[in-house]
């Protein structure tokens, strides 16, 4: 077993490791120098493309084609993509392994399953006129500068909407970069760009000029973690200063005459330049280290480090992590180092390991968790054996330790070990696997259609597996050249009993395969309603669509395809494929209330359902402006219910309403406006109010009021008046159709108590204690105690003259004395 | 894999404020919001304008006023997207502010509950789609006080019964949905009602639909998630259908007759200053210590008005002992207090050593605020009884108790043609009428031509589909369909109503005797008539008080041991009461909940033997419930706990209404005229 720290180099104070992970990783004729070459995040795939700027070998007709070629880190052809849309600018990814095709158009392609299917979208803003020059890319999103060097950003990849940012002075750019929107204060993303001199800082709001003399910068890479900027200078230095060009940090002099092809930072504390067979690491401090290679050489940085990419190779340079460090560095005392001492003095069957564990009792726990988390990030199965075999035996001395962190670890050394292995060709370290999480590594294997894999890793972390199955089926959908009821067959006996499988996903993979009898069988087995609704209008299988929707409650669905019908179906066939469902009718009904009364109106007819046909147009008739238009209306609604005999109060109400429509605009005309809109209560209450009575009783016959309502009205009306003399005119009729109650009551409550009580002697009908009350409210005691006397009630008259005063007491007396004497009498 | 939670009012506010924040947080720098109108009051329930404020918000403005400025770059729309209606103006808005501003706007949307897919149409072809960034904001139920969740659909009653539109039943259904996923499966489901019923079948398609995507990422649904609830008795589903009448009966508790009078949005009522006094009075509650504008995010564009913002919620605790008392004994409850206040303020006067005195001095702010509190409520009270006083109020009543009691409703047709003729407001015309119809299952066809006609002239010719609408809604129709050929469904249907002869004895809906100030009965609210709505949750959580009240006609607990022997019905869900129920319309269900047996019990196992014994009947009033109602339910909870049932009900409904908010679905506002 080699040392482990046979791979490490000092670079100023600091370790670096570069581990090989893969060899023989390109075929030898490639010429890798003439290609570009982008990795994927976390390890994932490579892309190269050849530059197009180089001259290469000729091979031939068929090698001329050109193609991006995906490959896993190992090497391992995974998709090559033809090309012939155009010369690209960029490619790039995102974290989530989508490929990004950049072309001099402004045209995006956005490639999310390494399979070779992608969405496009164009960047606009100018990108087609100026013409795209380079694009730089972060984890979800990227900006591609334009040929006049506007910028243009874009954030997601779902739902792309390129945004221009704020515009740049003019003049060649000599180099670019950016830092992400996660690391900036604003937090949208700022692209540092290298004009002339100086560096201007660009965001979506403003450009900032940093006024920096060292230009032109060849060269600017942005740390992971976006707080440091490293420059590389005409002359050969590289500077690293704080992002926001406030500190210096430090400075290297590469004595380099030619600019390097790369440059990258490796982690947050080194920066990588690589010319074409030769990396430099400048760590803090400006110290540096060289390494040589017999190839071209690139660089994939990464979040903890850089995958160097050779034909021969592909390794790992990272900063050797500081638990690593202390476990292994030489003449460590640290309790880790002395704990992997003492297993290797098991080994040998030595006491020392004993005399070991004495030493560091103290700190064993420590101990235990330091190689634990060693061996987490080792490549090397021997060594993290070793350490986990070290921990575990630390494990075993002490009395109290949780092993979870020990349990967790072992089981995502498997997972890492398995994928790290050559076919798989996902190389993470312990950092990476923990940022991209199990989930999304699943979602690679699935991406890579590494489904056994996936599978067993999903089972042994015991993460949800439907997503290997259905995307395992939809491939099976795709691809299977056996009968479509063999393939359903297969797909639904290996998915039967699986929670959560889609399979609304695979039949529109089906699909879109061209495969319908196969999306329609497979269909049937999705339980969710409202899942299968939108591949079966896709499938225009309209009506079940529309049943589908109905069946799952969900309104929004249902009108969704309502629409869709709408769009597609002539007007006839669309009714009636609603009218047989009524909640489709409703839904249609309820929005075309307020959208398309004109569809409406249709659909009443052709339903026959006249009374709602009349209706509309009463409604119609009600948003007319002219008196005239709106009787045509209720014309045409009065047309439409004529026939029937059912609606006949329904149609005389209707006669009524364009009479009275009539009579307004003629009173309109003749006594000024304010009668239109009036109900006939209220036109006779207006017209008693203004003093035109005759026309009053006009309007009553010609509506048949009722007698009760009118005279209710014009006692309203009166009272609203204040025209007392005409209520006590009134007063002389001998009988009213509502008694002479509410005349009391009213002319009592407008607060005229004089008038009120001229009708309480016509209340003839109410008890006398009623009317002495009445009197009372007048405050006429004397009339109230002449009613007590005639109906010779002497209680009441008693009352009445403790709430008397002054002269009414003694009256009052007199009617006690009277009405005393006549009973003795 | 806890425990079930106990479901808890104030988590889900917590929940409903952290989103919302959190999305306002997504977008960075200062931001103008634009909100709907009817978002706006329940989102000031758990979020104040200060905090908003906190989050960037600089002003906010109503969707419907359409005058959102281009003061800020970044501009957000909260919006539901459930209605074309919001869904157009939105993207209308958007479309002018591309059009007159010069600033490039950065448009944010958030729909609630959810992103729709004809929202998205609707943004598409309007061409804006592109232009804003959509993310959605799970508002469902907003707790309104700790014991009631709302989902604050304000035309929830219309979209269902008018229009028959079931959006609100779905709504409903993902709202109740997401309890159960929070809190375990409702181990039983019982209802009445058609749309009630179509309500439990969605329930239990999305459990079986739940179950089938369960899927990646939310490992806290696994089976466990699905199992029936340890701490959920049931969920007793109560369609408004079935019981119009308890909402058109003027409600005589007195939060019920502060929504009659002024109206209650969001737990709050406006009430013209000069009754309570100008804003700088101390504050009323004890809680708010903000002026009213921050209780609720106000528009900026606020017109100077007159009258003035009063919370009403359970901070207020002189409130809490109110609301639900019938309004009769309100002014002698006020007194009392007033009564013990004087009394603790001229303690004072006696305090003798400095520590006494030092004691009152910290009871003062408390005083104080009991004080303020008492005055809102004493101004509040007054100006109710000037309305309450009023010949036509106690006519309107009356003709209300008559029906109740069971009266022919003909011989109340000269009462409501008075009414008719001293012009009272439509709305209650159109109460009575309805009330007729429904307790008398329909009216006759020629009392109904008569009050056509009468309403016609009174109110105007656009009436004709105010009443065309009433009959579509099942609220008045003709006693026998044959005299309309009406093809609208539901009017047939309504003629199968409730039969409320038979259920007025079986279920002893009316009492004659009834005591306000020391009730034993929830007919209490109705000073008199007992809601049926409630008396149908009775028949399922308190069967033995029901059985008992019919077999001594209710005469309270005097003969209660006679009434012992009469075998109270046991068992669950309907028993003993199918006879009843079956007359009440609709679909009467009852199902029960299972999970697979190894689910249930690990989780009897996780829960240990101790499993606190509480539990909560969630009762869900589809199409709206009414103060009183809430009011009764308050009731029969706080006897169920006196008899230590072990029983807490916690009331959810799409949204609180009033009499007039169900005839008012069905108004034309509309005249034929330009006045």
């Amino acid at each position: 077993m080699s040392k482990p720290t046979a791979d490490w180099e000092k670079v100023g104070g600091r370790f670096y490791r570069k581990v090989k992970i893969y060899q023989d990783v390109f075929d030898q004729d490639l010429e890798l120098e003439n290609y570009i070459v982008e990795g994927a995040p976390y390890s994932g795939a490579v892309a190269i493309y050849r530059d197009e700027d180089k001259i290469h070998v000729y091979r031939g007709t068929q090698a001329a084609k050109s193609s991006i070629d995906i490959y896993s880190c190992a090497g391992k052809l995974i998709r090559r993509i033809d090309w012939d849309r155009g010369k690209i600018k960029a490619l790039g990814w995102s974290e989530d392994e989508k490929l990004l095709v950049v072309t001099a158009d402004g045209t995006v392609r956005c490639y999310y399953d390494l399979q070779g299917d992608f969405t496009p979208f164009t960047l606009g803003h100018g990108a087609q006129e100026h013409g795209v020059q380079s694009c730089r890319f972060w984890s979800t999103g990227f900006v591609a500068l334009l040929g006049n060097n506007n910028l243009i950003s874009v954030t997601k990849y779902d739902e792309p909407r390129p945004k221009l940012l704020a515009i740049p002075p003019e003049g060649p750019v000599s180099s670019w970069n950016l830092i992400p929107p996660a690391y900036t204060l604003s937090r949208s993303v700022e692209v540092l760009l290298a004009i002339g001199q100086t560096i201007h800082v660009v965001d979506a709001s403003d450009s900032l000029d940093q006024g920096l003399q060292q230009g032109p910068f060849r060269h600017i890479g942005v740390s992971p973690n976006g707080k440091y900027v490293a420059l590389y200078t005409d002359d050969g230095k590289v500077w690293v200063v704080s992002s926001d060009f406030q500190d210096r940090l430090s400075e290297y002099n590469s004595r380099a005459k030619t600019v390097p092809n790369h440059m990258e930072w490796c982690g947050n504390d080194a920066v990588a330049l690589a010319w074409e067979d030769e990396v430099h690491l400048v760590g803090p401090n400006g110290a540096a280290n060289q390494y040589f290679y017999n190839g071209a050489v690139h660089l994939l940085a990464d979040i903890d480090g850089i995958r160097l990419l050779t034909n021969n190779l592909c390794e790992f340079l990272q900063r050797v992590p500081d638990v690593t460090e202390n476990t292994f560095k030489f003449g460590s005392t640290s309790p880790a180092a002395v704990l992997v001492d003492a297993i290797e003095q098991l080994e040998q069957k030595s006491p020392k390991a004993d005399e070991n564990i004495q030493m560091i009792r103290s700190t064993l726990d420590e101990a235990v968790d330091a190689c634990v988390k060693a061996a987490g990030h080792e490549f090397n199965i021997a060594v993290q054996k070793q350490l986990l075999k070290a921990a575990s035996f630390g494990k075993s001395v002490l009395d109290l330790y949780n092993s979870d962190d020990f349990v967790d670890m072992t089981e995502t050394l498997r997972v890492l070990n398995a994928v790290r292995f050559n076919e798989i060709g996902l190389p993470l370290s312990y950092e990476q696997y923990i940022r991209l999480t199990p989930e999304r590594l699943i979602e690679r294997l699935i991406n890579r259609h590494e489904y056994l894999l996936a599978l067993r890793v999903s089972d042994y972390l015991r993460l949800p597996t439907d997503r290997v199955y259905v995307h395992w089926a939809s491939q099976k959908v795709r691809v299977s050249t056996e009968d479509e009821e063999s393939i359903c067959r297969l797909i639904v006996k290996r998915l039967d009993g699986k929670r959560g499988v889609s399979f609304e996903q695979i039949a529109k993979a089906a699909y879109d395969e061209g495969r319908a009898t196969l999306a329609t069988e497979l269909l049937n087995y999705e339980p969710r309603a409202g899942k299968q609704v939108p591949l079966l209008l896709d499938m225009k299988e309209d009506t079940i669509a529309l049943d589908k929707a109905i069946e799952s409650g969900d309104t929004d669905l249902v009108y969704y395809v309502l629409l869709e019908l709408r769009k597609k179906l002539p007007l006839a066939s669309f009714f009636r494929t609603i009218n047989t469902r009524p909640v489709a009718t409703a839904l249609v009904e309820s929005s075309a209330m307020s959208q398309d009364r004109g569809l409406l109106k249709d659909l009443y007819y052709q339903d026959d359902r006249r009374l709602d046909g009349a209706n509309l147009l009463v409604a119609e008739a009600l948003d007319q402006e002219d008196p005239l238009t709106r009787i045509d209306k209720l014309k045409s609604a009065y047309k439409l219910l004529a026939d029937s005999k059912e609606n006949v109060n329904v149609l005389k109400a209707m006669d009524e309403s364009q009479r009275l429509i009539k009579m307004q605009d003629g009173f309109e005309k003749d006594l000024g406006t304010g009668f239109s809109g009036l109900s006939v209560n209220e036109m006779i209450f207006k017209l008693i109010r203004t003093g035109n009575n005759k026309r009053a009783l006009k309007v009553q016959s010609e509506f048949k009021v009722s007698d009760r309502t009118f005279w209710w009205t014009r006692l309203r009306a009166l009272v609203a008046k204040r025209d007392w003399s005409e209520l006590e005119e009134v007063a002389k009729h001998r009988k009213s159709p509502i008694g002479w109650e509410p005349f009391f009551n009213e002319c009592l409550s407008a607060g005229n108590p004089r008038t009120a009580a001229v009708f309480i002697p016509k209340c003839s009908n109410l008890p006398v204690t009623d009317r002495i009350e009445m009197w009372v409210k007048c405050g006429q005691l004397v009339k109230a105690g002449e009613e007590a006397l005639k109906a010779k009630d002497m209680n009441s008259l008693a009352e009445l003259k403790q709430k008397a005063t002054g002269t009414t007491v003694h009256e009052i007396d007199a009617m006690i004395r009277e009405l005393a004497k006549g009973r003795r009498g | 894999m806890a425990p079930h939670a106990l479901l808890d009012t104030a988590e889900i506010s917590d929940k409903a404020r952290r989103d919302l924040l959190q999305l306002l947080e997504g977008i960075r720098g200062k931001k103008n919001l634009v909100i709907e109108r009817s978002l706006a009051g329940p989102v000031g329930l758990f979020v104040k304008f200060s905090t908003l404020q906190e989050y960037g918000v600089d002003r906010v403005f109503f969707l419907e006023n359409d005058n959102v400025d281009a003061s800020q770059k970044n501009i957000i729309f909260l919006a539901r997207a459930e209605q074309a209606k919001q869904v157009i103006s939105v993207a209308e808005q958007i479309k002018r502010l591309r059009r007159s501003s010069s600033t490039d706007h950065e448009f944010s949307i958030i729909w609630v509950p959810r992103r729709t897919l004809v929202s998205d149409q609707i943004l598409e072809d309007t061409g804006v789609l592109g232009e804003a960034s959509v993310s959605e904001y799970a508002l469902h139920f907003i707790p309104v006080a700790d014991d009631l969740l709302s989902l604050e659909l304000d035309e929830a009653f219309g979209d269902l019964y008018l229009r028959k539109d079931p959006t609100s039943i779905f709504l409903a259904a993902k709202a109740l949905m997401l309890l159960q996923q929070r809190h375990g499966l409702f181990p039983r489901i019982i209802g009445k009602g058609d749309n009630a019923k179509r309500l439990c079948d969605l329930l239990l398609r999305m459990r079986s639909e739940v179950t089938a995507s369960e899927d990646s990422g939310s490992g806290s649904t696994s089976v466990l998630g699905l199992t029936p609830s340890t701490t959920l008795e049931s969920l007793i589903l109560i369609d408004r259908e079935i019981d119009f009448p308890t909402v058109l009966m003027t409600q005589l508790t007195y939060e019920g007759l502060i929504d009659e009078v002024f109206n209650i949005n969001s737990n709050a009522t406006e009430v013209d200053s000069s009754v309570i006094g100008a804003v700088n009075t101390p504050q009323p509650t004890p809680g708010s210590h903000n002026s009213s504008s921050t209780q609720s995010p106000a528009p900026t564009a606020q017109p100077q008005t007159l009258k003035r913002k009063i919370p009403l919620d359970d901070k207020d605790t002189l409130y809490q002992t109110l609301r639900d008392s019938n309004f009769a004994i309100v002014g002698s409850l006020l007194n009392k207090v007033a009564r013990r206040l004087q009394i603790s303020y001229e303690s004072r006067n006696t305090a003798k050593t400095t520590s006494e005195l030092r004691e009152f001095v910290n009871n003062l702010p408390g005083l104080q605020a009991e004080q303020a509190s008492l005055n809102i409520h004493t101004s509040l009270t007054e100006e109710i009884m000037k309305h309450t006083r009023t010949d036509i109020f106690s006519r309107v009543l009356e003709v209300q108790q008559n029906f109740a009691a069971g009266a022919d409703p003909a011989t109340q047709n000269d009462a409501i043609d008075e009414l008719i003729n001293r012009a009272v407001p439509l709305a209650t015309i159109l109460r009575l009428l309805c009330l007729a119809s429904s307790f008398g299952s329909g009216l006759r066809a020629k009392d109904l031509d008569l009050f056509r006609t009468a309403v016609l002239h009174a109110y105007g010719h656009q009436h004709l589909l105010t009443l065309s609408a009433l009959e579509k809604s099942g609220l008045l129709t003709p006693r026998s369909s044959s005299a309309l050929g009406i093809p609208a469904a539901g009017a047939r249907h309504a003629t199968h109503g409730t039969n409320y002869a038979a259920v007025r004895r079986s279920l002893h809906l009316f009492a004659d005797e009834v005591n306000e100030a020391d009730p034993n009965d929830i007919a209490y609210v109705f000073s008199g008539y007992a809601p049926l709505s409630v008396r149908l949750v009775q028949c399922i959580i308190q069967k033995q008080f029901l059985t008992q009240l019919r077999s001594t006609g209710g005469q309270g607990h005097g003969n209660r041991q006679a009434s012992a022997t009469a075998a109270a019905p046991s068992g669950q869900g309907w028993r003993g009461f199918e006879d009843a129920v079956k007359n009440v319309r609709g679909a009467t269900f009852d199902e029960a909940q299972t999970g697979e047996d190894k689910a249930v019990r690990a989780r009897h196992i996780l829960n240990g033997s101790g499993a606190n014994s509480e539990k909560t009947v969630i009762v869900f009033f589809l199409g709206g419930v009414c103060r009183a109602e809430i009011a009764a339910l308050r009731f029969v909870s706080r006897k169920l706990a006196e008899e230590g049932k072990g029983k807490r009900i916690l009331i959810a409904t799409t949204g609180i209404i009033t009499g007039d908010t169900v005839v008012g679905a069905s108004v034309e506002e509309r005249k034929f005229g330009n006045a």
